[in-house]
């Protein structure tokens, strides 16, 4: 369980995120969605604890980022909006590195890397560079990177920018098999379409304000619009412009 | 301490995987200065040789009136060659470095005891010339001191009487310590292979990481930025420490290529001085990683940190070309600036002088606490929010 309390953020004159609170709960999809620029990725590393928020916390599993950020890391699982690999290594040698530096070796180290490999279908090229992989083989590296070390919570920022179709859907029933072990999946999009296809929660965020909360169906009802992009255009304020 | 090590050895083996940078630290940076330096040397003992052993060649204006005089000069070691048309034009032009022109009257001034004038043409500002200009001079000279002797021992006096002083010239240079005004910049190429030897690592580690993005997610892991940049420190110091040790050793082995006995020096880089010249130097290692890490730190790409770390390269050669300059002897102050600490001290080395215990023990701590403060200012620079650009 992810739980934001009240994190303010401000980058120089910019005030990016106003007292933001939600929580994110265990077995469920959350959904962080917000235009461009709205204070997503803020948030989300904050969470992942490579920001410092100016006021607030944040509680992974009750606990404190702040207080104990080692201990935080090693509950969370994070994918950031940039997630690049070491072109040099290959798939295994780039999983066993995040493993490795989160504390897991020797044997187990090896059997949790064959079992991601199995399960992400990465057989075919997990034994090569990663200099010459596509775009959908880099996004299964990097969320067994993620995953390596089996966090209770897992923190997405934008992972399907740049997939295509079949990925995309590749990515989504991984997602849904970590919330159906009973994980808590934190993830950011500012897509609509793809919030709505996975979500459980969606929490809608923009200009550093949560403007909206609830399931789907919740957000639908509190906004009047039929329509989840309606309703999504209607949360952030800027209902003047039609698509 | 088992997390740096992880870091330290995942660096180690992903850059090893870099053709770059293990062609850069295996063969460009240790085979730079001995192929330079063999190759110096070899032309160097050419010419030099070229110069003592050949005749001099001297074009005589008017030999048919100073026969003892060509005669002489023959048997030492001159090729006497007609003279130009010009003798002027022949030294302005270059064909002839010095000419001797020897006037119609000049037998009978000699007969008639007076100071019989030769000539000596020449060019003073051509510095090739002046070797050979010394030597004809040099003959002349003795040939009239000769003639003197003679002149005064017909009339009974000791020719000794009309030179009251002798001078000698002692020589208090050993052939080992003439060694290191050819060996002078043999400390230069140490630092230069352990500059490179750091090089595209420090790059690699610090803006590379940022420009693929993989700073961040290695940020999330239960890592200290504390221990991941003392990691990645380490396998940066390594690299240049590498390129520095092999870079000695190709020195030491090279020195059977060089042509000593030609030269009339003793190159003393054996096994022992090479040890001393890495040990002496392997501190900088540390110093140099911390130091291309942190202005690498600042930069955003691959490309601004070349750019950026291309004038560091410069930095430390600028005590070492500054002592080449103006010399001078080792003293304390100088133990304490890097870079100009390890030129000193290995020129010491290669010189066969006795090293001070003072020194080295200033020069290895200083270098050491710099190096260490830089590391320092490393690990801050990663612990603020701006890091992650």
């Amino acid at each position: 369980m992810i739980a934001v309390r009240n994190i303010s953020k401000q980058f120089g004159a910019v005030q990016a995120l106003h007292s933001v609170d939600f929580t994110a709960a265990d077995g469920r999809i959350t959904g962080l969605l917000g235009p461009n620029g709205a204070g997503k990725s803020t948030t989300l590393r904050i969470i992942s604890t490579v920001l410092k928020p100016d006021s607030g916390t944040v509680m992974v599993d009750n606990g404190d980022v702040l207080a104990d950020s080692m201990g935080a890391r090693l509950r969370l699982g994070v994918l950031p909006h940039a997630s690049g690999l070491y072109p040099r290594l290959t798939a295994i040698e780039n999983i066993r590195y995040y493993g490795e530096l989160n504390g897991l070796k020797g044997a187990a180290l090896v059997k949790r890397i064959n079992e991601l490999v199995a399960l992400l279908e990465m057989q075919e090229f997990a034994g090569r560079p990663a200099k010459g992989y596509s775009q959908g083989q880099r996004i299964k590296v990097a969320l067994a990177r993620v995953l390596v070390h089996r966090p209770r919570n897992v923190v997405l920022d934008e992972p399907t920018n740049g997939l295509d179709v079949m990925a995309t859907r590749a990515l989504r029933a991984i997602i849904r098999r970590v919330r159906d072990q009973g994980h808590c999946v934190l993830f950011s999009s500012h897509v609509m379409q793809e919030v709505a296809a996975l979500c459980d929660d969606i929490i809608i965020i923009a200009h550093g304000r949560i403007v909206a909360r609830g399931t789907p169906d919740e957000i639908r009802q509190h906004t009047g619009e039929a329509d989840l992009e309606e309703a999504f255009v209607k949360a952030v304020g800027e209902s003047g412009v039609t698509p | 301490m088992r997390k740096l090590w992880i870091v330290f050895r995942k660096e180690v083996i992903d850059n090893l995987r870099d053709r770059r940078t293990l062609l850069t630290v295996l063969v460009f940076g240790p085979l730079f200065g001995p192929i330079l330096y063999v190759g110096m040397m070899n032309v160097m003992a050419n010419k030099q040789l070229a110069n003592l052993n050949q005749p001099l060649k001297l074009p005589v204006q008017g030999a048919l009136y100073a026969p003892n005089l060509v005669d002489y000069l023959k048997q030492h070691n001159t090729d006497i060659q007609p003279a130009p048309h010009d003798p002027e034009q022949a030294v302005k032009d270059g064909s002839a470095d010095v000419v001797l022109v020897i006037p119609k009257d000049y037998a009978a001034a000699l007969l008639a005891g007076k100071p019989a004038v030769v000539q000596l043409v020449m060019d003073q500002s051509k510095d090739s010339a002046q070797k050979n200009i010394n030597r004809a001079r040099d003959l002349l000279q003795n040939y009239s001191q000769e003639i003197a002797a003679l002149r005064l021992l017909a009339r009974g006096v000791d020719p000794r009487a009309v030179a009251p002083l002798a001078v000698e010239n002692l020589d208090i240079s050993t052939p080992q310590s003439r060694a290191v005004l050819i060996l002078g910049f043999v400390p230069y190429f140490f630092l230069f292979a352990a500059i490179i030897g750091a090089f595209y690592l420090a790059i690699d580690v610090t803006a590379g990481e940022r420009e693929r993005g993989s700073l961040e997610p290695l940020l999330t892991t239960a890592v200290s930025r504390g221990t991941l940049i003392r990691g990645k420190l380490a396998a940066v110091t390594l690299f240049s420490a590498v390129s520095l040790g092999l870079d000695v050793i190709a020195l030491s082995w090279s020195q059977g290529l060089i042509p000593a006995a030609k030269l009339n020096i003793i190159v003393n880089f054996g096994w022992h001085p090479a040890l001393a010249a890495f040990l002496l130097t392997a501190p900088f290692c540390l110093l140099i990683a911390a130091l291309l890490t942190v202005v690498a730190s600042f930069t955003r790409s691959y490309k601004e940190a070349q750019t950026w770390l291309s004038f560091i390269f410069i930095l430390p050669m600028i005590p070492v070309f500054a002592l080449i300059m103006f010399p001078a002897e080792p003293s304390l102050w100088m133990m304490l600036v890097p870079a100009l600490s390890q030129d000193v001290l290995v020129t010491s080395v290669i010189k066969g002088a006795a090293l001070s215990g003072v020194f080295v023990a200033i020069s290895v701590i200083s270098t050491f606490a710099l190096g260490l403060l830089l590391a320092w200012l490393a690990a801050w620079l990663y612990r603020r929010e701006k890091v992650l650009g």
